[in-house]
């Protein structure tokens, strides 16, 4: 081993952040969420659209009967049949509904002509909502909606709030006044206000959802861009490498930012969750990513009906849950990584 | 002293004009009238409705006529309601108030003793349950607490009323605000352990020690009163993030006030409603900031330099 090796920065943050028991769980967690978002067609039984009315509201831990039919649109998703009974002459299955209505059905219309394989009694974990569609399922699609959300909103968000952030701690003068009126004009809006105002002025869906949190929540990376360049401005390397003539593109994004990271990837996780939040809420209003696509906020709103009325609260709670912890890791792991990377504040 | 006051204000006005401009803009994609009417309307009603709202006017001139009758108080007439935005903010305002001022009071108060308490035994069981609530506190969304309060204490237990305004009994009131104000007392308990932490390291603090003070008297005269200077900027920084929580409290809770307006508005598309009631609370925002920026000026003069 070399003895004049010297630990990166960032190195000693690793270590610093893996001897932290709440940012590695939070770790481990979030990277299972991530998996599980990105798999989604892999670990949940049905898809997300598919509605069984017949099985509507149903709890936790319920057990239907069904015939799985041939679905025309997706071959590896069949189409499904709620049964109460059902019994199977020659080619044809006679079944009854569960309200007891006689159906007949050819096995060549079904996934296949084995009982075994055509019929089933399928686990809804957590149960079913209005239209008959596993919460469970629900959950894990909505996950990836969350997710994506959090990452490119907050890409939107880092993008404008480093550029405007730099621009006004590195040029100062009348560029950092212009700038930092118009952070001050946006940071007068708190932010959920404002992602409502963007999604009203964008209109609903998933892209402007993504775009209206993301244009609401880079005032924060501004600011602390901004007083991390103003220090970081007066540091030696900087007048370097303005006596060696080097552009203000290349000394802002090359030497300047690298050393304002810490800061801002702290920032990031918690815009992170943030975001999350915000979808959330957005869906919760009926703005926002919408149906059929699977949203959190969207659940716990469909589920709230329910609540008044006594029953069926999983509903509301199922998404509830995966929600604050997906919130509540993020927090964690937010928190190891500030204390990482700013060793000073770790012994409080 | 008041060149700093004067300097503040003016710079508060230029901010707020900016407020305005963005708030102007804030309306639904493509003809509004569309939105609002349907596709299928016909065009009379549509170019009827246009010139209602004065769309059929250049946007430089509609922008005049808003900020001009801004000026004069005037927020528009609602769509939905064809009555004065203003008079409904207006009319709104105690009940939304009551619920912002009771939320922050406990926030802070609650929030200062669990910090106080935190601090006392870092590191023990007491810190570690303080500190993971107050988490738990701040990772859950406003809407998701209220619904869970309601779920249990409204309609598990029932211990209280799930919707309704005060004026069906005070007992209405608890649950709204108790939700209101579980996230600010979260970071406001937060911010008061790590600043008592701070300030109990100091070497005065280990002076009052050393004289035999009891730990009491240490914390709330010697400690306490240093730590508590975050402690505020968190309280009025909170604020405009309570006052935006009201809108989902609101409308979980049924409570008549500016939230609730803005929720209604904000599913009928109403935009001289939605407009309103944001650009009000944006104010409400900004003048808080500002008279909170003025009191650091009086109270500590290195802020009033720098």
């Amino acid at each position: 081993m070399n003895m004049n090796h010297v630990e990166s920065p960032r190195t000693l943050a690793w270590r610093r952040l893996k001897k932290n028991r709440g940012a590695v769980i939070g770790m481990i967690v979030l990277a299972i969420m991530i998996v599980m978002a990105v798999c989604a067609p892999l670990v949940t039984p049905f898809d997300p659209s598919t509605q069984i009315l017949e099985y509507s509201v149903k709890p936790a831990m319920f057990r239907g009967s069904v015939l799985y039919k041939k679905n025309p649109v997706d071959p590896t998703r069949p189409s499904i049949i709620a049964v109460s009974t059902f019994e199977q002459r020659g080619d044809s299955v006679y079944y009854r509904d569960p309200a007891g209505e006689p159906y007949v059905i050819s096995t060549s219309q079904l996934m296949s002509t084995d009982v075994r394989e055509y019929h089933g009694e399928p686990l809804f974990l957590l149960g079913t909502d209005r239209f008959g569609r596993d919460i469970y399922t629900r959950l894990i699609y909505g996950m990836r909606v969350s997710l994506s959300v959090g990452l490119i909103s907050e890409s939107i968000a880092l993008a404008i709030g480093i550029l405007l952030g730099a621009l006004a701690g590195y040029f100062r003068g009348w560029v950092d006044d212009g700038i930092m009126w118009f952070v001050n004009v946006v940071w007068s809006f708190p932010t959920i206000l404002l992602v409502v105002a963007f999604s009203v002025i964008l209109g609903k869906g998933y892209w402007q959802t993504f775009v209206a949190i993301g244009i609401s929540s880079w005032v924060d990376i501004a600011r602390i861009v901004r007083g991390q360049f103003f220090s970081i401005r007066e540091q030696e390397y900087v007048e370097a490498t303005r006596a060696l003539g080097f552009g203000h593109v290349r000394t802002i994004f090359r030497h300047m930012l690298p050393n304002a990271s810490g800061p801002i990837i702290v920032l990031a996780t918690a815009g992170f969750a943030t975001a999350i939040i915000a979808e959330a809420s957005l869906s919760f209003i009926g703005l926002g990513v919408q149906p059929p696509t699977p949203s959190w906020g969207q659940m716990i709103k469909d589920g709230y009906g329910y609540i008044a009325l006594g029953t069926n609260w999983g509903m509301t709670l199922f998404p509830s849950i995966a929600m604050a912890i997906a919130v509540l890791v993020l927090n964690v792991f937010g928190d190891g990584l500030r204390d990482a990377l700013d060793p000073k504040t770790s012994q409080r | 002293m008041a060149t700093y006051i004067l300097r503040k204000i003016l710079y508060t006005v230029v901010v707020l004009i900016g407020v305005v401009a963005v708030t102007f803009f804030i309306r639904p994609p493509g003809d509004p009238t569309r939105v609002l009417l349907g596709q299928r309307a016909d065009e009379a009603s549509v170019a009827a409705m246009r010139e209602q709202l004065g769309l059929d006017r250049p946007l430089y001139e509609q922008m005049a006529i808003y900020m001009k009758n801004l000026l004069q108080g005037d927020l528009g007439t609602s769509i939905a309601t064809q009555r004065s935005v203003s008079e409904t903010i207006i009319e709104r305002i105690p009940a939304t108030a009551l619920l912002a001022l009771t939320s922050i009071a406990i926030a802070t108060v609650l929030g200062i003793l669990l910090g106080v308490i935190a601090a006392w035994r870092p590191n023990t069981w007491i810190d570690t349950l303080t500190m993971s609530t107050s988490l738990l506190g701040i990772s859950l969304p406003a809407f998701v607490v209220g619904l869970l309060f309601v779920l249990v204490f409204g309609v598990a237990l029932e211990w209280f009323p799930n919707s309704g305004y005060i004026d069906r009994g005070i007992e209405h009131l608890v649950l709204p605000m108790i939700t209101l104000a579980i996230r600010p007392l979260s970071i406001i308990a937060r911010v008061t352990r790590s600043s008592m932490l701070d300030v109990l390291g100091q070497d005065y603090v280990r002076t009052a020690r050393a004289k035999g003070l009891s730990d009491v008297r240490v914390f709330l005269h010697h400690a306490l009163r240093n730590a508590l200077n975050p402690v505020i900027t968190t309280v009025s920084a909170w604020f405009a993030g309570l006052l935006a929580g009201t809108y989902f409290i609101e409308f979980i809770f049924n409570w008549p006030g500016i939230g609730l307006a803005a929720f209604n508005a904000i599913e009928k598309l109403d935009y001289p409603m939605i407009q309103g009631t944001v650009l009000f609370t944006a104010v409400i925002f900004v003048v808080v900031n500002t008279l909170a920026d003025v009191i650091y000026g009086l109270v500590d003069p290195k802020v009033r330099f720098s």
